[in-house]
């Protein structure tokens, strides 16, 4: 059984933009599936409906062999706890700590009034710290979140997301605001996430030099619409001004 | 099409103020030299319809005006929106249009005001004013320690005014916020009920809130707080939740995605994010509130303002200076410290 279907999903915005037209795909377990196309393809909003920030207009969406397209509640909570996320703008909240930032990612399994008055379980501080050396910033957890760096912003995110032990990540546009350096650093994270701890990575990324090193198997959206589906490799200098348009130039990062 | 309709109702008001002030200033006031004030009822009108009261010529004038303006593009509202070309003559004709009304409405003022540079500056007016500064400069200090006890009564009220409407204004915020309000109709209609509710509280100035109230319980500091209490409460809910609208959405989403409760997704994503400017706000209403309370006082909200009616009754005026002294002190002292105040915090 596929980890997660997503079958003709579509979404139109109140203001009449259709941004997903009919997409259907699948992705097995383990897999590190990139999600290319231009801005404005539809990649952010078909990643916010899989964990339902964004509302679909019709589709369906089947989680480890449940359907979920229109669980409320306690039901969505629980099932957004199994699949983290991470931002193109990190989205830490830059007043608090490293560690009380990482421990946000426990949120759903504290009650409301404990994560007010900030008590987390033990454990979860463990979990924070192990998470944080994962990400190889331990030694940053007493600090402000605001004053670390982007690529070390961007690993406390991965950090915080590990704490939902999720089954899937969703990376959206996790290196775009990253010089190439930091991009590597956080792909390679990403990448040890993917085949170490085995969890499946939906990743939307803009250099095809990054997919091509780091995913197994790639979509290009266009105009909200599938456009190409099959692994890095396949993808030829024909295919490339399909999804980008002729007039596109492939920009390498290093 | 709603544009044109409201492009139209737009420059018939305007055509109907200028033939007002055309016919009741220009012609009635100073050519025909009929006094003011303003008589709306029953004044026979220079028209040959003379059955027809005055507002209906006026408003039917009006719409000739407008609909010329629609037909031929010299509108003033579109001159306003920007969408008359330049050196067009729809743009000169709607340049001098505007400034007729702007050259009339100054007239108008300055006739209703009554403003006349000779009740100003005649040879008695000015002993009067000598009289009453020399008084104010000359400040009698044997009522200090009163005047110290009243300010004293004042800023404490202000602050009380400040905090407890801090809470309620806090609670009130988020409900008032329409990012945060926007997604289901039951939380819609309490939000738009709340902004009407405190608009309306808003519109209506602290010093009505006061004799309303010192009506309601004894005349005194009580009455002086809540008054600025409910004034605070509105006007702290717009301003925070216009912060609240303001925030980045980013925080918010990244912790509803990790599958928090919506008061868990308020606590981490939107409140760090507001509590800076909040407490600034805050500091600042406190301020504000300081020099409300002493205007209150004038209608028996106790402090420092209802001693200085008292003595301003009585025509006392070496006290009436003392008076004044003691609260721009105060004044000057509170502003200084919440310039401060607000300075550190950002």
């Amino acid at each position: 059984m596929a980890l997660l279907e997503i079958n003709a999903l579509s979404k139109v915005y109140p203001n009449g933009t259709q941004a997903l037209r009919s997409v259907s795909f699948t992705v097995e377990r383990g897999e590190f599936l990139a999600v290319i196309g231009l801005s404005g393809s539809g990649k952010s909003t078909l990643l916010r409906c899989i964990n339902r920030l964004i509302e679909p207009t019709s589709g369906s969406i089947v989680f480890d062999g449940a359907d979920v397209t229109h669980i409320k509640g306690d039901a969505l909570r629980r099932y957004r706890q199994q699949i983290g996320m991470i931002f193109q703008q990190f989205n830490l909240i830059g007043r608090y700590s490293v560690l009380q930032n990482v421990l946000m990612g426990a949120l759903g399994s504290v009650t409301t009034l404990d994560s007010i008055l900030g008590r987390y379980r033990p454990e979860l501080h463990t979990m924070a710290l192990r998470n944080l050396e994962i990400v190889g910033i331990a030694d940053k957890a007493h600090v402000r979140a605001d004053s670390l760096s982007g690529g070390q912003q961007q690993r406390v995110a991965i950090a915080r997301a590990l704490m939902q032990e999720p089954k899937l990540l969703l990376a959206d546009e996790p290196v775009a605001s990253l010089d190439p350096a930091t991009s590597h650093g956080v792909m390679r994270y990403l990448g040890y996430i993917n085949r170490q701890l085995g969890c499946t990575i939906i990743c939307n990324l803009h250099f095809l030099s990054l997919v091509r090193e780091y995913a197994s198997r790639v979509i290009a959206l266009k105009y909200g619409q599938i456009v190409f589906e099959g692994s890095p490799a396949e993808i030829t200098d024909d295919w490339f001004r399909h999804i980008y348009g002729d007039e596109a130039v492939e920009v390498e990062i290093r | 099409m709603r544009k044109r309709l409201s492009q139209l109702f737009l420059d018939w008001l305007a055509c109907t103020y200028g033939v007002v002030l055309l016919h009741r200033i220009v012609w009635l006031e100073v050519i025909s030299a009929r006094p003011l004030p303003f008589a709306w009822a029953g004044s026979g009108s220079a028209t040959i319809l003379t059955t027809v009261p005055d507002w209906v010529l006026y408003a039917i004038v009006g719409a000739v005006g407008a609909s010329i303006a629609g037909f031929t593009g010299a509108s003033l509202v579109a001159l306003l929106r920007g969408e008359l070309a330049p050196n067009s003559w729809q743009r000169r004709i709607a340049l001098h249009v505007g400034s007729l009304l702007l050259s009339l409405t100054f007239v108008t003022g300055w006739i209703v005001t009554k403003i006349s540079l000779t009740d100003m500056f005649s040879s008695e007016r000015l002993r009067a004013a000598g009289r009453i500064f020399s008084s104010l400069l000359t400040p009698e200090f044997s009522i200090l320690p009163q005047a110290i006890a009243a300010i004293i009564e004042t800023v404490y009220l202000a602050f009380m005014a400040t905090a407890l409407a801090l809470p309620a204004s806090f609670v009130l915020s988020f409900l008032a916020a329409r990012n945060l309000m926007r997604e289901h109709q039951w939380t819609r209609l309490l939000y738009t009920l709340l902004r009407i509710v405190t608009n309306f509280t808003r519109s209506i100035e602290p010093l009505v809130w006061a004799v309303i109230f010192t009506v309601w319980v004894k005349v005194g500091p009580f009455p002086g707080m809540l008054a600025l209490m409910v004034h605070t409460i509105s006007s702290l809910v717009k301003q925070y939740s216009e912060q609240i609208e303001d925030i980045d959405p980013g925080p918010m989403e990244a912790i509803a995605s990790t599958g928090a409760r919506p008061l868990q997704v308020v606590w981490f994503g939107v409140v760090p994010q507001i509590v800076i400017p909040f407490l600034s706000f805050t500091i600042y209403r406190w301020d504000i509130n300081v020099r409300m309370a002493t205007i209150i006082g004038l209608v028996g909200g106790g402090g420092i303002g209802t001693m200085l009616n008292q003595y301003q009754m009585l025509a006392q005026w070496h006290e009436v200076g003392l008076i004044v002294l003691v609260i721009a002190l105060v004044v000057w002292v509170m502003d200084y410290v919440s310039a401060r105040i607000r300075e550190a915090l950002l």
